[in-house]
């Protein structure tokens, strides 16, 4: 039954961008992107850089201790939004409240990397190898994952892109990738149908090219550049309703959600979002932290609504290097901690529900005695992703050295 | 000064006189190759290239002429030379620096003229005069207008957001009450809604509204419900009607006042320079406001046109105060980048900056950055690494960055409420334990400590754990500034400095105030760990992404040997048979500044103004001093190399041969050489391969473009000239793609990628 569902709700995805849009269709067509009946499942990972204060983002407003070791940057427990009767969200997400009484975002706490690196750098770099503790991983897990999938879809320049100037670590790897910071600038020589002289000059070198480095990244741009002219995703605007704030953060979802429903074949994509390094007056229920938290939220949520049906096959995930310390420092902001929040919005999330074992907030409890201590291993989260939605079961290419058993799944996904 | 402007015109156009001669030979040379003594010709053609490699690696990029002036001084010379900036004159820099006055100003004189929102809050709120100085008065002016309307406007949302909450509260009580009855629930929702619609332009009439549906949480939160409105039990829409008429006048009244001002800036731009600025001095506020958002994303730039440098600055400084001390900043380093002639120390700037890196736009640190580079960074570029430690440690930009300034020892004077005693032994002695920890408001801040270890000496292998930072966070406890606001100073407040002894790396350092930071320093900058970590670094930018690890320990003996003299490690890396492998040449791609520099170098532009080649480079991912992590940019290719990077530097690489950028000149015929008929786009091409790609293009690039020609050309013959790169020069227009384009082209080529 749920398979006619998905099916009706895929075509009439389609009959809306066939009718909208004829020349994307064709294109679609012409790229062999998907044929009928196979759907292309798409994984997004949002990164949060600079360490999310975690506690103060899904507030345990029902443990004491959290108000003792935060006089002053705590959340009121008549501030936060309550979620289940112990958490509550920061009132900045309120953007997040109807995706949660939807069930369609589910929340996982004291989740992240175990690795006791408190280096902002190593511990990014950490969760984007997808193997903590070990420096010589060349790739990205979110690369990896794109390896030997089962039923692989005909491969396309946009199949793995990033949000920003350049290649993120978790995306580097064998499996193409591109880096598009606006889609508006992404051709050379104007944006005519044709391509401009230039363009074509420029094609031919650096298709012959014998410079490796500047070889592979030239052809897959030039691909792209194509294809991209092709779908011309500037005639997706974002759908009613979905507001994206001002700033580089929504810009990049509204941007990712354009490439998606001009079918161009995304498999994985990733965006980031810094400003969470709150080592100084950090704030509460307004302040930093507030304003940081409402451009996440506020952005997820519009991307989440200009996907309409296509939210169906979408997984997104969020992440951040590690939490912050669980008491506040001299200066009314919090150092540099351990586990943190992550949270996971999509069509086949069973949301609705924080996952994950609380380990509490009791001096005894905490990690190296100040900060929360991690109970799910971020892998575990990210390889259910890879495995039951994506489809790649292989997870100890994805994730080596990690011992990701299906068993051992949080179940978050339907 | 004109002497010498007048002898580098000389030089410049004996230089391109040189190279088109060259030029022209190469293909001679090529088919007589047989004839000519190999010998001699293959040592020059080495010479060349150690003479370019250095270049390559010492500059940011040759100019046309560049490569031979080297060889004719001799490599060796030129880099001994290029390590003693202080013996190369750089008159004609500091004369294309001259207008950017904040570059000349102290940190506190940038906060008193470029005053940021905690300044104007001051003047506001009356705790601090309003300049007489009336350029920086008019500044004052605007800044304090747009202030009061941001809080006006902050009130007024409140307000609307307050009645908001209340209708839809008094929507949900609607709803559960009359939820038996279906019609009348839908009716009660169609009037909130209509109700909603309208608050934007009647909050007080809804307020009321609200009230007397009683489903108020919170009376204060409401301003409205003071507005004395009867209670009334009816729907909603009963009060909806009311309009307040006396707002509309003011409204219309505003407008007016609103069309008037903006005339008369309108007409600004038609007086003459002096007459001009002196009316601005004396418009009204809402006149000069006007003026100041008409200078909003770097429009109306025609009111600015012929005033005095200090006089432009004021007028920017009125719609952004803060962006007139980036800019110029940001100018300064592209300007240094593409005209010093102290071009190592350039580099050098530019590589402890990185490492050193502090962000522009955390808070303050946007007044004290120009003086960082300046006073703390430059003077070091090539002097002793523990100095350099030290000026960056105790520099107020350093301070605020990484939040030291703020950091208190737990169990100091500070954190214990006891008042500070300045004496030399007021501070010594242990205090007993805080009584209530729970109400502690100031205490350590590890961030500093934290990246003083991983990312300016030791690394982050480098054998520390998280006592040492927290250990290292107590020492640096004081390291302080003195009124940061106003630009600030460093001091070492006693009071703030955690009493007792700490143990960092397993030693114990005694406890001796301001001295403890100092001995912690001195040890980072003399550790094995740290040498190599900096050799590390140093080998990263000059040799190869990944450097031969035997360099790299020769470089931090070298480092340990000479007591972290920089100089010596260079001279080290530059004698090193690595340094000049094949391997090495050519083996680094361009970071987008080196990028953006080398290719205004290599076209010979002239740049009256550098802005926006600054914005070309937040295009690319490397807005200048905008690096917000401490690790500063990566040197290396992978973060560089990217489809959105490789097309916004073809294209920038299209729009600067074409004259797009602008404040930037460039004229490809002249570097196409004049005397070759126009049409044979052949010549153009070898002619410009040889001008712009010092060490030349391969044979792919080389062909590819050609072919290019060759089907523009097929192209223009069949069809009359609608090409796009002929129409563009109506008087060539049946002409193959003109040198801009080819000049473009070759820009955008791989080979003009790398280094």
């Amino acid at each position: 039954m749920s398979i006619t569902r998905r099916v009706f709700l895929r075509n009439s995805a389609l009959a809306v961008v066939g009718t909208a849009a004829v020349p994307s269709f064709l294109a679609r067509a012409a790229w062999g992107a998907a044929e009928p009946g196979t759907r292309t499942k798409r994984l997004v990972v949002i990164f949060q850089r600079g360490a999310a204060d975690g506690l103060n983002i899904v507030v345990p407003y029902s443990e004491p201790q959290y108000y003792a070791m935060r006089p002053s940057i705590n959340i009121p427990r008549k501030a936060v939004l309550d979620l289940d009767g112990f958490f509550g969200l920061h009132p900045s997400l309120a953007a997040f409240q109807p995706l949660w009484q939807q069930r369609q975002l589910a929340i996982v706490h004291a989740a992240g990397s175990p690795d006791p690196n408190r280096s902002h750098f190593d511990a990014q770099d950490f969760m984007e190898s997808g193997t903590p503790g070990v420096k010589s991983t060349e790739d990205g897990w979110l690369n990896r994952s794109l390896h030997n999938l089962p039923q692989p879809l005909p491969k396309t320049a946009f199949q793995a892109i990033a949000m920003g100037p350049s290649i993120p670590r978790i995306l580097s790897g064998v499996e193409p990738a591109i880096a598009m910071n606006n889609i508006n600038d992404f051709s050379v020589g104007g944006r005519n149908p044709k391509p401009s002289p230039a363009a074509t000059a420029f094609e031919a070198m650096y298709d012959h090219s014998s410079d490796t480095v500047l070889h592979g990244t030239g052809e897959e741009t030039f691909d792209a550049v194509k294809m991209l002219k092709a779908a011309d995703p500037s005639k997706y605007k974002p759908a009613p309703g979905a507001d994206y704030p001002k700033g580089r953060f929504g810009d990049s979802m509204r941007q990712l959600a354009q490439l998606i429903k001009a079918n161009l074949g995304v498999q994985v994509a990733f965006a980031d979002i810094g400003g969470w390094d709150h080592h100084v007056n950090e704030g509460a229920t307004e302040g930093q932290i507030a304003n940081v938290l409402r451009d996440f939220s506020q952005s997820l949520a519009a991307f989440w609504t200009d996907l309409g049906d296509l939210g169906e096959d979408t997984v997104v995930v969020t992440m951040s290097e590690f939490g912050r310390t669980a008491r506040e420092n001299g200066n009314r902001g919090t150092d540099h901690g351990h586990a943190n929040v992550m949270f996971v919005l999509g069509g086949p999330v069973k949301g609705g529900k924080v996952y994950g074992r609380w380990p509490g907030l009791d001096q005894s409890q905490l990690y190296e005695g100040r900060d929360l201590a991690l109970t799910t291993d971020f892998r575990q989260v990210l390889g259910e992703g890879v495995a039951r939605h994506l489809g790649n079961k292989n997870l100890s290419e994805v994730f080596p050295g990690y011992e990701n058993q299906p068993g051992k799944f949080l179940r978050l996904l339907g | 000064m004109r002497v010498g402007r007048t002898k580098s015109v000389c030089v410049r156009s004996a230089v391109s006189l040189l190279c088109f001669g060259l030029a022209c030979v190469v293909p001679q040379l090529l088919a007589k190759k047989k004839d000519k003594d190999k010998d001699e010709a293959a040592s020059s053609a080495a010479d060349q290239r150690r003479a370019l490699h250095a270049m390559n690696r010492l500059t940011f990029g040759p100019r046309p002429g560049d490569v031979q002036q080297v060889m004719a001084m001799g490599v060796d010379q030129w880099i001994d030379l290029q390590l003693h900036p202080g013996k190369i004159d750089d008159s004609a820099l500091d004369s294309r620096l001259e207008p950017l006055r904040t570059l000349r100003m102290s940190a506190k004189e940038i906060a008193e003229d470029f005053p940021d929102g905690q300044e104007i809050n001051q003047v506001m709120n009356g705790k601090k005069a309003m300049p007489s100085d009336p350029a920086r008065r008019a500044v004052y002016q605007v800044q304090l207008a747009r202030l009061q309307e941001r809080k006006d406007r902050k009130e007024e949302n409140k307000e609307k957001e307050a009645v908001k909450n209340a209708i839809t509260a008094a929507i949900a009580e609607k709803n559960n009450n009359e939820s038996s009855a279906k019609a009348s629930t839908t009716t009660a929702a169609n009037a909130a809604s209509d109700a909603v619609n309208v608050t934007a332009e009647n909050p007080a009439a809804n307020g009321a509204a609200t009230d007397t549906n009683g489903a108020m949480n919170s009376a204060a939160t409401n301003p409205a419900t003071d507005s004395g409105a009867t209670s009334n039990d009816n729907s909603m829409a009963a009060v909806l009607p009311t309009k307040a008429t006396p707002e509309d006048q003011e409204q219309a009244r505003r407008r007016e006042e609103q069309l008037y001002t903006d005339l008369e800036v309108q007409q600004l731009p038609s007086l003459p320079p002096d007459q001009r600025f002196k009316k601005i001095l004396g418009m009204s506020t809402a006149a000069q406001v006007a003026l100041a958002d008409s200078l909003r994303g770097g429009k109306g730039q025609e009111v600015l046109t012929g005033l005095a440098p200090k006089q432009k600055e004021t007028l920017l400084a009125m719609n952004n105060p803060a962006g007139v001390v980036t800019n110029e900043l940001a100018q300064a380093k592209l300007l240094r980048a593409i005209y010093s002639q102290r071009q190592f120390e350039e580099v050098m700037t530019d590589f402890w900056s990185n490492h050193f890196n502090v962000f522009v736009d955390k808070g303050l640190d946007r007044l004290m950055l120009t003086s960082y580079e300046r006073d703390v960074i430059r003077p070091h570029a090539l002097g002793k690494f523990e100095d350099l430690l030290v000026a960056t440690a105790k520099s107020p930009a350093m301070l605020f960055y990484l939040d030291n300034w703020l950091s208190v020892g737990p169990d100091s004077a500070k954190a214990l409420g006891i008042p500070a005693h300045p004496g030399p032994y007021g501070y010594g002695r242990r205090y007993p334990p805080r009584p209530n920890p729970g109400k502690r408001r100031d205490g350590l801040n590890e961030n500093y400590g934290r990246e003083l270890l991983e990312l300016h000496t030791l690394s982050v292998n480098g054998g520390y754990s998280q006592r040492d930072v927290t250990e290292v966070a107590k020492v640096f406890t004081g390291w302080t500034i003195e009124k940061p606001a106003q630009g600030g100073s460093y001091k070492f407040d006693p009071s703030m400095h955690e009493p007792g002894p700490k143990f960092v790396l397993g030693r114990r350092i005694k406890f001796k105030g301001e001295g403890e930071g100092l001995e912690v320093l001195h040890r980072l900058a003399t550790s094995p760990q740290t040498a190599h970590f900096i050799s590390l670094k140093i080998a990263e930018r000059f040799v190869s992404d990944d450097p031969p690890p035997a360099l790299v320990d020769r470089m931090a003996k070298t480092f340990l040997k000479k007591k972290g003299d920089i100089r010596e490690v260079l001279n080290t890396l530059f004698h090193s048979p690595e340094f000049w492998d094949d391997e090495t040449y050519r083996a680094k791609v361009k970071t987008p500044l080196e990028f953006v520099a080398s290719a205004v170098r290599a076209t010979g532009a002239e740049v009256d103004d550098a802005l926006p080649l600054t914005r070309q480079l937040n295009n690319m991912g490397m807005p200048l001093y905008g690096a917000q992590p401490p690790t500063g940019y990566s040197m290396k290719a992978e973060t560089w190399v990217s489809s959105s990077a490789l097309l916004n530097r073809m294209n920038f690489a299209l729009a600067l041969t074409s004259g797009k950028i602008k404040g930037v000149k460039v004229d490809a015929t002249q570097l196409a050489g004049s005397t070759p008929p126009q049409s044979d786009s052949a010549l153009t091409l070898s002619t410009l391969e040889a001008n712009l790609v010092a060490g030349g293009v391969s044979k792919q690039t080389h062909d590819s473009i050609a072919a290019q020609i060759e089907a523009a050309a097929k192209n223009g013959a069949e069809r009359k000239p609608d090409n796009k790169a002929a129409s563009r020069k109506p008087d060539s227009a049946a002409l193959p793609p003109d040198a801009s384009t080819i000049a473009g082209l070759l820009l955008g080529s791989p080979e003009f990628q790398r280094r």
